[in-house]
């Protein structure tokens, strides 16, 4: 197959969702207001799709904090940490997410996707056995495939069934890797770690869990769904990203095993790369700080996420699953699902418009994530959108859609 | 070939077909020349779901990253008889 065949399949995708009028890549923010507000075509537009969990990008104390880091040390690193060495700032971040954490092994890297393939390329090597859940992110995929190594896929948060595959291992289960993430970022599912953990140990595999979506989100104190599901002391490596909860760019990965440590000296996507800018450090340190100091902002996000995920379930919409910060919209065909999100924005309301494969078990999602910054009164402007687009339909969204 | 192969062949063929019989194809044939990526509209959740299906079937691990070695249906076929005979 050549180059020019694979740009012709690309434009192909393109033109399928001009086709339906839902080409995300039409969608810029010509001035962003607020976390939660922008103007999209001149419009004032409310954004409920863009992982701003705690709503932290313009907290005085970010922006202060990236500021000074900026004038401090400069706009860029111009390296990776291997070459160019660390600044002091990525060595604190590290002693802030261990400590955070209690574990003796934390690392940071310049985004999530290149966490979860740092990790998985530097511990997982040919003929290793990986079984993960089917609906984990790209990335993850992306670094078993790039490790060699044979990985196979569990049904979506089924304990019984990653029972079944570790058992059809044999052998080979004992030191394979599972791998689940707590809040799954299409369908707002989350997983029950604490049965999928107790499968992988008694079968001796190791268990890896992406917070990407959980943490500071869940968990009393804000580390995610390990912690709330209390196998903090059992789970063997968790990753996440700056770059949603934390308002920044980067990632992390923290480990109950000082070893964890060593892929400092193996990780390709940890040494090939250059290290997060100081603002960006600066930044998720500053969010870091916030999350242990002011829970607060977590209740409020999940009163917001009460609150239109009511709202939505009385406007007769059919949710994709129970109440988190993720809300997702089953919509019953592609169509309906770009004639919604077009109405949406026309009313001033910016969601994801998720089509498959990115859509599991669906036609079509209209996906909202929620924000600590939203206000009560922007979720009811969200719900009057919303009411005022499925008036538009042909009674296809919810059968009770007034 | 043995009988218990030949039958082993036609088991896996036939279970192939029935699963992929409800993916649309390009051309109306579907049989063991079939090439899965360009006569199928199969996307990757799909294909990742039939092949829990097919490891469910025959009680066996199909690693997806076998799948790079397959084009047609026969060469899944081919794959799937051999760790069906290498079951442990
Ligand atoms: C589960 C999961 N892991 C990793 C990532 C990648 O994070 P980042 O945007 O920091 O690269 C994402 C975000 O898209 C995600 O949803």
């Amino acid at each position: 197959m050549s180059i020019s065949d694979r740009f012709a399949e690309l434009a192909h995708i393109r033109d399928s969702l001009g086709a339906v009028e839902a080409d995300p890549s039409r969608i810029v923010m010509e001035k962003i207001l607020s976390p939660t507000e922008a103007l999209i075509a001149g419009k004032r537009t409310i954004l409920v799709g863009t992982n701003n969990y705690l709503g932290l990008t313009f907290e005085p104390e970010l922006l202060d904090a990236a500021c000074a880091a900026m004038h401090e040390q400069g706009s860029g690193t111009t390296g990776s940490r291997m070459a160019n060495g660390s600044f002091a700032g990525h060595a604190a971040l590290e002693r802030d997410f261990a400590e955070f954490y209690d574990v003796p092994s934390a690392m940071i890297f310049s985004t999530g996707y290149q966490t979860n393939l740092g990790l998985l390329m530097a511990i997982l090597r040919p003929g290793d056995k990986v079984v993960l859940d089917s609906h984990s992110h790209a990335c993850i995929y992306d670094g078993c495939r790039i490790s060699g190594a044979d990985f196979l896929a569990f049904r979506h948060n089924d304990p019984e069934d990653l029972r079944k595959r570790l058992r059809r291992l044999g052998g080979d289960a004992e030191g394979a890797l599972v791998i689940a993430e707590g809040l799954y970022s299409m369908l707002g599912d989350i997983a029950p770690l604490a049965d999928l953990c107790a499968v992988a140990k008694e079968y001796g595999a190791w268990f890896m869990v992406d917070e990407a979506h959980s943490f500071g989100v869940y968990g009393e104190r804000g580390l995610g769904l390990c912690e709330e599901a209390g196998i903090l002391d059992q789970v063997d490596f968790i990753t996440g990203t700056f770059s949603k909860s934390l308002a920044s760019l980067g990632g992390f990965c923290v480990s109950r095993h000082p070893e964890m440590q060593l892929l400092r000296y193996g990780s390709r996507p940890y040494i090939f790369t250059a290290s997060s800018s100081p603002a960006n450090i600066a930044a998720a340190d500053a969010a870091l700080r916030a999350i242990r100091t002011r829970p607060e902002i977590k209740d409020k996000l999940w009163a917001n996420a009460n609150r239109l995920y009511d709202g939505l379930k009385g406007l007769g919409y059919e949710l994709a699953s129970t109440v988190s910060p993720v809300i997702a919209v089953r919509v019953p065909s592609k169509e309906e699902g770009a004639r919604l999100w077009n109405a949406l924005l026309d009313e001033g309301v910016y969601v994801n418009l998720v089509l498959p494969p990115a859509a599991p078990d669906s036609a079509a999602l209209l996906r909202c994530s929620l924000s600590a910054a939203h206000s009560f009164e922007q979720i009811d402007a969200i719900l009057s959108a919303f009411k005022a687009a499925s008036a538009g339909s042909d009674r296809a969204v919810g059968a009770s859609a007034h | 070939m043995s009988h218990e192969t030949q039958d082993l062949d036609q088991e896996i063929m036939q279970t192939l077909l029935t699963h992929l019989a409800r993916f649309p194809t390009k051309s109306d044939e579907l049989n063991a020349q079939t090439d899965l990526a360009a006569d199928m509209n199969i996307d990757s959740v799909n294909m990742m779901e039939l092949l829990m299906e097919i490891e469910d079937t025959f009680d066996v691990s199909f690693p997806l990253n076998m799948m790079a070695n397959v084009n047609t249906v026969q060469d899944l076929a081919n794959q799937i008889k051999q760790l069906v005979e290498n079951r442990p």
